[in-house]
């Protein structure tokens, strides 16, 4: 049972609460700011991200969860299953961000009463009621200026045109009545990247995690049947709610009715062969001695069937004693953040065949140590390719029934690097 | 003329009225556009509204409050909702006008209720959240708002039903539940599967005002749980499992149905559901996980088992008669699983596929408690799917994997690569997936593993390297065979520059080399010769400890370590002070007073540290003369030190298993008895063998792994009190197995408040007819729309229209193979091989024919429901066909009649 919910800014004041049960006091929310401000101060390099998701206190365990800035905290006082917990503290930002584009602070001041409603709706006594954002909007509207204005053109009768809405779909996930004048539906294979590679170029582990966002406009209660072309690459994966487990197993096809707008329609997990050529290589080679470094590191593409990379990104975490950083780089710009000690180098695009992009310099520690002269380090890489899919997962064919018009399909692919980390 | 002119009149009072009300129109609505920001209501200038008058606002707000513009009563409550809800509950946004609690709820409170007639539905919303939230203090005009609830149960519209009942059982005022029950009674039998969803949720609440009520709240839970909408069962069974979780008998007639229902229903409801499941299998299956139990009796005996052992040698024996006897009676078990819980599983497991992670986990649950070992390995990928996701959903899935690893290491050996650390990963990510690693290392992939281990050692985050170097420690003696790999990797280690890496690594190798003495020669003489770089006093005072200990091995380098410890003796740190006097009366005790050079040594020593400023080294000093030099007096006054003294020693060495302990105090003690003179057991004393430390299990967590070895705990509690507690030890924390999985008390890995236990299974098969006898209860007609959120009359049109054209029958929700159908084939089926061999029990035969008549109207129902939906493809009704059979057949892999009318008979 999740009794109640606090949402706390960055600085641990308290935005909006809501107490689906009973009221919990805001002596709570104290304890757990301090519990915070304990935990961060207890190691040197401890961040918000790095205090435990369940702090117990005496009487309540305080779940949180602290996404974008915001700590959304429910402190529980009986046994029940924390993931539930978690994921539907998760929920609450999504369905936010549904409706009002963004989340943050004075976004929920400036929406809180309609804040308030959701919250309302999305429990009931302690337990999830409605958590689809399509059956959501039937029973709370979402503010957009196009409903203000024609309430305000439809000026003669009284408010309650805001007639409550009738028809409620019978998909929970799909509103009743949508009319399109256009009909057209995109798919975006959105495939990223984890990989750990160690400093010869070998990658230890290597996968690719897809979603394919789908954003619907289509008319009435249409089903849809997507199919791949080689839907056995999938390892794992997992489905919107409206997609027919059982088609998946028995025909590996998605069948579904589909939600309106945009949403998550699959998530899918490949595992690729370690020999799997990775789009691009970093080489870095970093010479410790006991009062500094040098370094350089250079990026090759490797294969993107001849598809250029673009926002190439690499970060190198340096040791908390670094206090200088000269380098070159011939392609794009760096940075030095001498407070987070980070170096952080903006590639930009790489075309192939053209000459490899290189930084190379040295650092310098404040005081020789031999702990920061044995330090590993860690190049974060991010990168982005355009129509290209990694994995190779490509679609076949959208069929539509039940619905007469022929929508506009469009698929797009792209591959970014996720977790994609280098030895050095 | 005159007829003009009034047509004129009549006209211009007409234009007049028009204009007055387009003006009124638009005057009002631009009031909405100005109000697009709803923060003005809290407007957060301090100084500004000190201003504002708090009369006036209270005022405003009334003067909007009965408005007769409904823009303006919306505006009025956003405001007052603003100003009681966020703002008056002190603290954020202060707003000095409004100020105490309770005193403007009071004063606004008719004013509200007032509006809660009102026709539109945004006011009433607002409304009902103002009435929710104050209710409680304000109980008497709280009851004025309960006639227009009672009055919207009747409303034409599902929403305003469902909210009417919500509002009015959110109420917290105890004299209403009379009300609240009859609104429950009339919606129960609603025709919008929604409004029964409110109604099964308002069931708790209703219990919680009067729990008088139960019986008449069990009887509707009971009828409800024939309901056959996906979208109402889930709450149904959330009612069931706060108001009478106990009446599992509620449960048989439906249970099939729930199975079949499982993978319709709405994701919380899953997760309730599969709960509820779990709980109902373990009371009515015999255990089909056999003999590679996981069951709760079989835990609990070990453990008190293992208890015993710490006071008694013989015990062991006992401990292994339990778990023989354990293990037959699991071999005597039918090891094929019961059908019903075969189907369940089945039908689960496809939910594994779910995006919500508590359903995937639920599944998991499922599965680590209820099926054979050998299906697991079917929810490690999708759990090790979750770990793409928030960092909180990981450290809840992470500390699930490590309890399952701990059972069943094979379920999460080939994902490996996925428990690799990051260096992104939060600290408690870390160490979940080091503790992972450790527990799924086979001799596969240790080769991987290992050399991951050895990457993390270069962290600059020394508590991270620490536990990499344990984990090492862990995987080699887990994994004998790579032990010696690992062991030439933590000898390097040892060499490293970076202190604390080579103390760890000391220890780790200490531990490994207790638990293989073959391999220790070779490695101590290499440990030996780096003795003068090592300068971590921990690493140092280990290697000291391993060469006294296998002195008798060493008898060239030991008394040269011995002299280069002498030497360096005064700068020595305690701990390591300590392990030198040790190892020179261990070199004593082995070559007796004959070897002169290492008598003398020792006496140096000695003489040392009876000078040293630590009580603790004076203390061990004096003991050691006495014991080695035979003072029986002496002796006879230090026996009560020697318990006191093995404590201190154990402390030092870490994880030092307290049945040592134990042993080396029994010793003590049996010589005190006999009276005899100390010295002659020197031997005996110094060199006893020392039991290899018992690997921590990672799933016992941090607490454990803290008391023991947090240097903090060693310096400030007595030593008595840590062996206590030691002792104690295996009682109060155990491991994380233990718990349900997906349970709060595993992941802090102790019983939380309202934490139950699954029940055991059951010693002799419970009747297993309950579930088919009654798989035909009656249902009423309108239970029997499957889907939600219908609204009344356009739910039943479109979804006619959805089913003609759906290709393919078999989907989630459109098809009519719902559950319900699926209930009727089985029936159907049971009726008839009942029927083929029936019995001659009365009884039976005349439930069969109230069973039939059902049936037959079920059949009615069903027919014309395909007439409705008349204009299908042949395509579609092949499909139908194939579904039909194939359900059937399902059925009967499920059910084999020979055995269902065996239980008959």
């Amino acid at each position: 049972m999740i009794e109640s919910l606090f949402v706390l800014s960055p600085t641990g004041k308290v935005i909006i609460e809501k107490h689906w049960h009973e009221l919990i006091p805001r002596r709570v929310v104290d304890y757990f700011n301090e519990q915070v401000s304990k935990a961060m101060t207890e190691g040197e390099d401890v961040t918000r991200e790095d205090v435990l998701p369940i702090i117990a206190s005496p009487k309540y365990q305080l779940i949180n969860v602290y996404r974008d800035g915001l700590t959304y905290l429910s402190p529980v006082t009986k046994e029940v299953d924390p993931m539930m917990v978690f994921e539907f503290l998760h929920r609450i930002p999504d369905i936010l961000q549904e409706y009002f584009g963004q989340v943050s602070e004075t976004v929920i001041k400036e929406n809180f009463v309609t804040v308030y409603q959701l919250l309302e709706e999305m429990m009931d006594d302690g337990f999830p009621l409605t958590t689809e954002p399509n059956s959501l909007k039937e029973i709370v509207p979402a503010p957009n200026i196009l409903n203000k204005v024609v309430t305000t053109l439809g000026a003669t009768t009284s408010v309650s045109t805001r007639k409550m809405p009738h028809g409620m779909s019978n998909l929970p996930w799909r509103k009743a009545g949508v009319k399109y004048n256009s009909n057209e539906i995109f798919f975006d294979i959105v495939e990223e990247i984890d990989a750990i590679v160690d400093s010869t170029g070998k990658a230890v582990s290597c996968e690719a995690h897809g979603t394919i966002q789908t954003n619907s406009r289509l008319s009435g209660m249409p089903d849809l049947t997507l199919s791949f072309v080689n839907p056995r690459l999938v390892d794992d994966c997992s489905f919107h709610q409206s997609v027919r487990f059982n088609k998946w197993e028995s025909d590996k096809v998605l069948s579904f009715v589909p939600p309106d707008g945009h949403f998550r329609l699959m998530s899918y997990r490949v595992n690729l062969p370690s020999q799997q050529n990775l789009p691009i290589q970093v080489k870095p080679s970093i010479n410790i001695g006991a009062n500094g470094a040098k370094f350089d590191i250079t990026v090759s593409l490797r294969s993107t069937d001849g598809k250029p990379v673009e926002n190439i990104v690499l970060t190198l975490p340096l040791h908390k004693s670094t206090t200088t950083l000269t380098a070159q780089c011939n392609v794009g710009q760096y940075m030095f953040d001498p407070v987070g000690k980070v170096l952080r180098w903006d590639v930009g695009k790489i075309v192939p065949r053209e000459r490899a992009p290189v930084i190379s310099g040295s650092f310098g520690f404040g005081s020789a140590s031999d702990a920061a002269a044995n330090a590993g380090y860690n190049i974060g890489v991010e990168f982005l390719i355009n129509s290209h899919s990694l994995s190779g997962l490509k679609v076949d064919v959208l069929k539509l029934f039940n619905e007469s018009y022929k929508p506009y399909k469009g698929v797009r692919t792209m591959t970014k690097a996720g977790r994609y980390q280098v030895r050095a | 003329m005159y007829n003009v002119d009034a047509y004129l009149k009549s006209l211009t009072s007409n234009a007049v009225k028009l204009s007055k009300k387009v003006q009124d129109g638009i005057v009002e609505n631009t009031r909405d556009l100005r109000f697009e920001n709803q923060a003005h209501f809290l407007d957060t200038n301090e100084d500004k509204m000190r201003q504002v008058n708090r009369h006036s606002l209270t005022e405003e707000i009334r003067k909007n409050l009965d408005s007769k513009y409904e823009k303006e009563k919306l505006d009025g409550l956003k405001r007052l909702i603003a100003v009681s809800l966020v703002v008056n509950r002190g603290g954020v946004w202060r707003f000095p006008v409004m100020i105490s609690k309770g005193r403007d709820v009071s004063e606004f409170f008719p004013d509200v209720v007032k509006n809660v007639a009102s026709n539109s539905l945004e006011v009433r919303k607002l409304v009902y959240i103002y009435i929710l939230r104050y209710a409680e203090q304000e109980q008497d005009l709280a009851l004025l708002s309960v006639n227009t609830f009672q009055k919207d149960l009747s409303d034409k519209n599902q929403l305003i039903r469902a909210m009417a009942l919500r509002v009015m059982s959110g109420i917290r005022v105890p004299v209403i539940s009379p009300i609240v029950m009859l609104g429950i009674k009339k919606c129960v039998t609603d025709l919008s599967p929604y409004v029964r969803k409110i109604a099964a949720h308002a069931i708790p609440k209703c219990y919680q005002l009067d729990p008088a009520q139960k019986d008449a709240l069990v009887d509707i839970i009971s009828t409800m749980l024939g309901d056959n909408s996906t979208f109402t069962i889930g709450g149904v069974l959330m009612a069931f499992d706060q108001v009478c979780p106990d009446r599992l008998d509620l449960i048989h007639p439906q249970y099939r149905k729930l199975c079949k229902m499982l993978v319709d229903m709405d994701e919380w409801g899953q997760i309730t559901a599969m709960d509820l499941l779990l709980r109902y299998s373990r009371t009515q299956f015999l255990n089909p996980i056999g003999k590679t139990t996981s069951q709760p009796t079989t835990r609990t005996k070990k453990e008190k088992s293992v208890v015993k052992s710490f006071y008694s040698d013989d015990d062991s024996d006992v401990s292994h008669h339990s778990s023989d006897s354990e293990s037959d009676s699991s071999e005597e078990e039918n090891n094929s699983v019961d059908p019903d819980l075969a189907y369940l599983l089945k039908c689960a497991l496809p939910l594994l596929q779910s995006r919500n992670s508590q359903v995937v986990l639920s599944v998991a649950k499922l599965y680590m408690h209820l099926a054979p070992a050998e299906d697991s390995y079917k929810i490690g990928r999708p759990l090790v799917r979750l770990l793409r996701t928030h960092r909180e959903i990981q450290y809840v899935v992470l500390n699930n994997i490590v309890a399952i690893a701990s059972q069943r290491p094979y379920v999460f050996d080939q994902f490996y690569q996925h428990f690799f650390v990051r260096s992104t990963d939060p600290v408690f990510i870390r160490n979940l997936k080091l503790d992972i690693l450790t527990l799924i290392a086979t001799e596969s992939n240790i080769t991987f593993i290992l050399r991951e281990l050895q990457e993390y050692v270069k962290s600059s985050n020394k508590g991270f390297v620490t536990q990499a170097i344990e984990a090492i420690g862990h995987c080699a003696s887990n994994i004998p065979e790579m032990a010696e790999s690992c062991l030439g990797g933590l000898l390097k280690l040892s060499y490293s520059k970076s202190d604390s890496v080579a103390a760890q690594s000391v220890v780790a190798i200490r531990r490994l080399l207790q638990q293989r003495p073959g391999d220790s020669v070779f490695m101590i003489t290499q440990l030996t010769k780096a003795l003068d770089e090592i300068t971590e006093p921990l690493a140092r005072a280990n290697i000291f400890w391993l060469v006294g200990q296998y002195s008798s091995q060493l008898q060239t380098i030991a008394p040269d370590v011995l002299r280069k410890a002498a030497k360096s003796f005064t700068t020595e740190s305690e701990s390591s002070k300590l392990q030198i006097l040790t190892l020179g009366g261990k070199l004593v005790a082995l070559e007796g007073t004959a070897s002169k050079t290492v008598s003398l040594l020792l006496q140096y020593v000695l003489n040392m540290a009876r000078y040293d400023l630590d009580y603790g080294v004076r203390d061990r000093a004096r003991f050691l003369r006495a014991l080695v030099y035979g003072k029986q007096k002496v002796a006879e006054a230090t026996v009560d030190q020697d318990s006191d003294e093995n404590d201190h020693e154990n402390g030092q060495q870490e994880s030092d298993s307290t049945e040592q302990d134990a042993q080396d105090d029994e010793g003590g003690f049996e010589y005190s008895e006999k009276e005899l003179n100390l010295s002659d057991h020197i031997k005996a004393i110094l060199l006893s063998e020392k039991a290899a430390p018992v690997q921590e299990n990672p799933s016992h967590g941090k607490f454990h792994g803290q008391i023991i070895n947090s240097p903090y705990v060693k310096l400030t509690m007595p030593p008595r009190y840590q062996r206590a507690l030691t002792n104690l030890f295996p009682r109060v924390v155990l491991g994380r197995e233990q718990y349900k999985v997906g349970s709060m008390s595993l992941v802090l890995n102790r019983i939380v408040a309202g934490y139950e236990a699954l029940p055991d299974w059951p010693k002799v098969q419970p009747d297993p007819s309950v579930r088919r006898l009654a798989a035909t209860m009656e249902a009423p007609g309108y239970m029997n729309d499957r889907t939600g959120f219908g609204s009344d009359s356009a739910y039943a049109k479109s979804r006619q229209g959805q089913d003609s054209s759906v290709a393919g029958g078999q989907g989630r929700y459109d098809n009519q193979a719902g559950p319900y159908r699926g209930a009727e084939t089985l029936d159907k089926f049971l009726e008839s091989s009942d029927e083929e061999t029936s019995s001659d029990e009365e009884d039976d035969s005349e439930e069969e024919t109230s069973d039939e008549e059902e049936t037959s109207e079920e059949g009615e129902e069903g027919t014309s429901e395909e007439e409705s939906g008349s204009g299908k493809e042949e395509d579609d009704d092949e499909d139908e066909d194939d579904e039909e059979d194939a359900s059937s057949s399902e059925e009967e892999a499920i059910l084999p009649p020979k055995r269902a009318n065996g239980r008959r008979g």
